[in-house]
């Protein structure tokens, strides 16, 4: 069995969503373990709580299982595939939501956080965290809220206009200046965008 | 609401890919998209920006039980392990020719002398000293191929500060998890310091091996095991070694 372990160990990420298409629980697994962390993580994120992020996590691991098929390399990594899934979801409930928790204290806890801890591990565990933080940091505060609001919260840009009391027109540059400098902090590293 | 064209799918795309169109937009954009596939390549880029922001929060370790419940809906459909096993190996060979491409590379590059040597049986000897690195690391790579173990071989880049200044390096995993890392043109470090490999698992390093760049190549097995890392990392330490990471890594991987 440890043996098997191993060879799962091996394979890439591509491998083992095509041996999920078949029904291979092991690979399965493989995948869970690879990336459930950072899909518990955003779900926590986007939920604020647990245990709702723990049963959207299973809803967009549940449907990695049943719709292995419909990943396209070509559009981007498993992870990212597994992620954008966990994010949907995330929007679907939140927004499915009778009493939507998604009220003026969250627009406060969405501003600009200070960054975590130098501590060298958190460092070092994921450069490509790091990097997107501080990517996020070089956006100016009025940005950063207005792309957490919507990606995170699940707010439209009609109710964020609402919300910050901004024309829409404002809400929408906003989001495109915030996008734009995020690419551009990569570019100018000559560095690609992470897919 | 207004009807899609060129200049509302200008203006409404970056919100399209944040998921912030009510749902009436959003399935009036992405008609306008399936009728346009040209500019399919153009959201996609504009989403991986997007999707982004799905790595920034803060790690959050999901309990045991979301492990089990989620695999509890798996296990029903389980298929014999026989197969399983095939199919692995189907999918082995598939890359073997790319892997072993691979393999053979590092052999080239690293092998001026071994073919000549010619003596397999030899090649046994395990990774123990630096000077002889670069002699055994062919030494496992031939017995792996002698035994078509190769397609179970797999090679991981770290990147990095001395990445982007030239240098390469590469994790080796070889069958039996033999791990060997594996790096040219590395700066050289000053003689009271020494480069040192960190294993990283659940933000806990552990120490797996020193070497000193001589301006070459380098062959220095990881001590560690890298089933359930998170990183492998390289920094520059004290000589000697440290029992932490005391510096910024120069070469890393995210497995």
């Amino acid at each position: 069995m440890a043996h098997r372990g191993r060879q799962y160990l091996i394979l890439a990420d591509e491998d083992l969503i095509s041996l999920v298409e078949a029904a291979d629980a092991d690979a399965f697994a493989a995948l869970y373990d690879r990336h459930s962390r950072a899909a518990f993580s955003l779900a926590y994120r986007m939920m604020g709580d647990r245990q709702a992020a723990e049963d959207l996590a299973q809803d967009a691991f549940l449907k990695v299982w049943r719709n292995a098929s419909s990943y396209r390399a070509e559009r981007g990594s498993v992870r990212t595939w597994i992620l954008s899934i966990v994010h949907n979801r995330g929007i679907d409930q939140l927004r499915s939501h009778a009493s939507r928790r998604r009220t003026q204290d969250r627009i406060e806890a969405s501003a600009p956080r200070s960054q975590p801890s130098e501590a060298f591990a958190e460092t070092w565990r994921n450069s490509q965290r790091d990097q997107v933080r501080e990517a996020l940091n070089t956006l100016p505060p009025e940005q950063l809220k207005i792309l957490e609001l919507a990606y995170f919260s699940g707010y439209t840009h009609v109710e964020i206009s609402e919300l910050l009391r901004l024309p829409l027109g404002t809400v929408k540059g906003r989001m495109r200046l915030g996008l734009k400098k995020i690419r551009d902090f990569f570019e100018s590293r000559d560095a690609a965008v992470p897919r | 609401m207004s009807e899609m064209n060129h200049e509302r799918f200008e203006d409404l795309k970056e919100a399209y890919v944040l998921g912030a169109l009510p749902e009436e937009e959003r399935l009036s954009f992405e008609d306008y998209l399936a009728a346009h596939p040209e500019r399919q390549v153009e959201i996609d880029e504009l989403g991986a920006v997007a999707g982004l922001l799905a790595f920034s929060p803060q790690e959050q370790q999901p309990s045991p039980e979301l492990r089990s419940r989620v695999m509890e809906v798996a296990e029903p459909r389980r298929v014999g392990s026989r197969s399983t096993l095939a199919r692995i190996g189907d999918f082995l060979s598939v890359r073997s020719l790319a892997l072993g491409a691979a393999v053979l590379l590092v052999i080239g590059l690293l092998s001026w002398n071994l073919v000549l040597q010619g003596q397999a049986d030899d090649l046994q000897g395990r990774v123990q000293h630096a000077q002889g690195q670069v002699q055994e690391l062919q030494a496992q790579v031939e017995d792996a191929r002698d035994k078509q173990q190769i397609q179970q071989s797999r090679t991981i880049e770290l990147k990095g500060s001395w990445a982007d200044q030239g240098a390469t390096a590469e994790v080796v995993l070889i069958h039996k998890s033999q791990i060997i890392l594996v790096a040219r043109n590395l700066p050289a470090v000053p003689e009271d310091r020494t480069c040192q490999i960190w294993v990283i698992s659940d933000d806990v390093p552990k120490p797996s091996g020193l070497f000193q760049p001589d301006g070459n190549m380098t062959a220095t097995p990881i001590t560690n095991s890298i089933a359930n890392a998170d990183v492998i990392a390289v920094t520059v330490e004290p000589a000697g070694g440290s029992e932490e990471p005391t510096r910024d890594p120069v070469l890393l991987a995210t497995l």
